[in-house]
């Protein structure tokens, strides 16, 4: 749905603007996600050795296609980390070809329309075009949209939060049928590693807000609220020290891996581990496990390893 | 025979493209337009192209060329066709014409000696590193901050009404364009001159061009000797007045059946009134020494050095203008006192001594981190553009500023040169940091630093805390901007006078860049 029928539905524009709203909140979450993990054969998929679009291709059909996921005439959001003003091989941002694969196969699948956008940290025209996605956004025929003003971004309260009790949300996160979270594995000043759920900072408007109000805490916190329906983690260039932002291809090596999950902190805590850092040592992990946000022990899960 | 009305046709024509391509730059807010068309357009415009020409030569150099050998050749015909300040009191009079039919400007003998002694007052000041004056009355400056500041907020608010109307994130086709905080100065000051030049040209047509201007001045100066005047030929003139009632430049004396080609903005409207084609735009005819010609001539050069040497004494009262002092933010250390100077600037004196504040700099920034200051340089650099790290940082892959700038107050940089220049330093304040004060990690400043000049270090066990390493830093301002603290930042730039060059750092890889995984770790 679009926004203006999403408005027409009777939550209205004052409802959206005001504190918070038995609309969005209805539209939101829980009801939407996870609903097809009963059929989903594996907990993980992680794949490597191959290139981006690939290992997407290979890892997504152990999982039984995206169509699995994405149904005839849904409206998909994708949310790469497109934060920064850097090219692909610095690996600052989402691999723009493992966006440009998974486009095709929302559309492959039958979606409606696909649209991407991030609340980017460097100016959002050039993180934009410089690191490819919005090329390669275009090239899949998805439509990219900016993340850069405050009117796109609506309030909504987070239930279960200890910190971030509200906050403002992408409308393209609260209006999708279905949303794909697409982080790129890499280390992380403050946090150590930026993965899925840390990946959630760009569909919200106010990230200071995050970091006066203990970090580590509001990225749980936050972890719930809209739970994305598939995690593609892209670990293929990953930046191993000076992150966020890195400061050369110094900073970069290459992985070549890629990570599937419907569960954030499943996929966080194989991101870690394939990093070098135990789950546990990362807090807003430990404080996502106490809340109960997903699994992330990864014993006795199902995984999938795929090797090209 | 090119007919009479040819060369106001052409007149026509080149100041609309220009005025509508100088706008252009201005009101570009989607920054299409590539930055290197922006300099080849800018370098016909006279005044900045000198000021850039005297402080290096660059290929700035042609457009000042051009423009001399014009005016040497068809008197002051930039003032109508290449000046959109012109151009813009053409349209002005215009519009006067329309509803006061009959109130002309009548002949109206031009004040050298007022015009020459301000011309003289505005360069000497400037090349003594003032540029009050200069910014205050330079045309294109002034053009391009009526548009940046009257008619761009216009514009954005405009397309943003555009994105909200017609585009949902469904059908996503403009993007919206965040409005920078509006000063009250910064819109004032360009509307108050605005207003003095509607003022000006409602009473006397372009007299800011032959009183205040001082491209005006120099090249009515050039145009004395230019080969090219239009003249009344006397066989033809059967004394109708008609010349002189369209003449907006208040030069034509009917009367004696003289045009002061000093003051003639060169419009050619009085050569298509001429109801027996008894004007002629024609090659000076050589005067004989003891002629009336070389007379009047020899009195425009005393007038010239008459006001020049008065200037002389004048001027030096102006340097002692003292820059009130401004309100410090609370708290933040003295040297935060002055603004910091875009990439290219090289100091603090430079930058001033050079910067006419046009804003094609703040019109062309991708970030806004470039905004307009009030007083933070003193009166003499009202207006000029500083970095404001509260709107946003300085873009590390990013060197337009330098590349539009066209007085050469920012220098073009090269990308690699640019990412080394050291606009100022990070200082952080401990005290106010949220590690410090709440316990809990942070980061916001690491996380944008471009040189991770700001490092985050294990603190008290598990925390991480930033620590600087000023040798790295530039001054760019991310860190500054992303600090979450409020009401102060707790880690903040502070200027360098004279940029300097940071390091570079040369960070080895520590780990093999193949690192494919032989097995999953899981």
């Amino acid at each position: 749905m679009d926004r203006r029928t999403f408005l027409k539905k009777g939550i209205g524009f004052s409802a959206l603007t005001g504190a918070n709203i038995a609309g969005v909140q209805l539209l939101s979450p829980h009801l939407l996600s996870a609903r097809q993990s009963e059929t989903i054969p594996y907990d993980l998929v992680a794949v490597k050795g191959g290139e981006p679009d690939v290992m997407f291709a290979k890892g997504m059909e152990a999982l039984g296609g995206l169509s699995t996921f994405v149904k005839k005439g849904q409206r998909v959001v994708v949310k790469p980390n497109i934060g920064w003003d850097v090219t692909p091989e610095r690996g600052g941002n989402t691999n723009p070809r493992l966006v440009e694969e998974i486009i095709k196969q929302c559309y492959q699948a039958g979606a409606k329309e696909v649209v991407v956008f991030d609340n980017t940290c460097d100016n959002w025209q050039r993180s934009y075009s410089h690191s490819g996605i919005e090329r390669a956004v275009k090239d899949a025929g998805g439509k990219i949209v900016p993340g850069n003003t405050e009117r796109y971004y609506h309030p909504v309260s987070v239930s279960g939060a200890k910190n971030l009790k509200k906050t403002k949300v992408h409308e393209l996160i609260l209006e999708s049928d279905v949303f794909i979270n697409v982080p790129i594995l890499k280390s992380h000043g403050s946090t150590q590693l930026t993965m899925a759920m840390k990946n959630l900072m760009g569909i919200v408007w106010d990230r200071g807000e995050w970091h006066r109000n203990d970090l580590h805490q509001c990225i749980a916190d936050f972890a719930p609220y809209r739970k994305p329906d598939l995690n593609i983690m892209d670990a293929y260039f990953v930046m191993k020290r000076n992150g966020p932002r890195g400061v050369s291809q110094e900073d970069v090596v290459t992985m070549k891996s890629l990570l599937i999950s419907t569960d954030m902190m499943t996929i966080d805590a194989a991101g870690a581990k394939l990093f070098g850092i135990e789950p546990n040592d990362i807090r807003y992990l430990r404080i996502a496990e106490e809340q109960k946000v997903g699994r992330m022990s990864l014993e006795g899960l199902n995984i999938k390893k795929i090797s090209l | 025979m090119i007919s009479v009305h040819t060369w106001r046709r052409v007149r026509i024509t080149v100041s609309s493209i220009t005025l509508v391509v100088v706008s252009a730059l201005f009101l570009d807010i989607t920054n299409r337009i590539p930055p290197s068309w922006k300099a080849v357009v800018t370098a016909l415009q006279f005044g900045p192209a000198l000021i850039a020409t005297i402080s290096s030569i660059g290929f700035v150099v042609i457009g000042l060329l051009f423009v001399t050998l014009l005016t040497l050749l068809f008197g002051r015909v930039y003032c109508s066709h290449l000046c959109p300040l012109g151009t813009l009191q053409d349209i002005i009079i215009w519009f006067r014409k329309k509803n006061y039919k009959h109130r002309t400007f009548p002949f109206h003998k031009t004040n050298y000696f007022a015009h020459y002694s301000i011309t003289a007052l505005i360069i000497l000041s400037a090349v003594g590193g003032n540029m009050f004056l200069l910014n205050l009355f330079e045309p294109f400056s002034n053009y391009g901050r009526i548009l940046s500041s009257l008619v761009r907020p216009f514009v954005i608010g405009m397309n943003n009404i555009a994105a909200m109307l017609f585009t949902s994130t469904s059908a996503f086709g403009v993007a919206e364009i965040p409005l920078p905080g509006v000063s009250m100065w910064n819109v004032a000051l360009p509307f108050l001159f605005l207003l003095l030049i509607i003022g000006f040209t409602v009473w006397r047509g372009r007299l800011f061009c032959n009183l205040l201007c001082p491209v005006g001045g120099i090249l009515g100066l050039l145009s004395r000797f230019s080969f090219y005047k239009i003249r009344i030929q006397n066989e033809a003139c059967i004394d109708c007045g008609l010349c002189e009632r369209v003449c907006r430049a208040q030069c034509i004396d009917c009367a004696a059946r003289t045009i002061d080609a000093a003051a003639c903005v060169g419009c050619f409207d009085c050569i298509g009134s001429c109801p027996t084609d008894g004007m002629g735009y024609t090659m000076q005819r050589r005067s004989k020494p003891g002629s009336a010609h070389t007379i009047k001539e020899e009195q425009d050069r005393r007038i010239l050095l008459l006001s020049l040497s008065s200037v002389l004494f004048d001027s030096t009262g102006l340097q002692t203008i003292v820059p009130p002092s401004i309100p410090l933010l609370s708290g933040y250390s003295e040297a935060k006192r002055t603004p910091v100077v875009p990439p290219g600037g090289r100091a603090q004196e430079h930058y001033e001594d050079h910067c006419t504040a046009c804003h094609l700099c703040i019109s062309s920034c991708p970030t806004h981190v470039l905004q307009p200051s009030f007083l933070e340089y003193g009166f003499a650099g009202i207006l000029q553009p500083k970095m404001d790290y509260n709107v946003n940082y300085c873009n590390y892959d990013c060197t337009i500023c330098g590349e539009v700038c066209p007085t050469g107050a920012i220098e073009k940089l090269t990308l690699p040169e640019k990412k080394l220049v050291q606009l100022g330093k990070a200082v952080f304040v401990k005290e106010d940091c949220i590690v410090e004060v709440q316990k809990k990690d942070c980061g916001a400043c690491s996380e944008r630093c471009p040189t991770k000049a700001v490092k985050l270090v294990p603190f008290e066990t598990t925390l991480h805390i930033p620590q600087l390493e000023n040798d790295y830093c530039i001054g760019c301002g991310a860190c500054e901007h992303a600090c979450p603290t409020t009401p102060r930042k707790a880690i903040y730039v502070t200027p360098n006078v004279v940029h300097q060059t940071a390091k570079k750092r040369e960070e080895k890889r520590v780990e093999p860049q193949e690192a494919t995984p032989q097995e999953f770790p899981f």
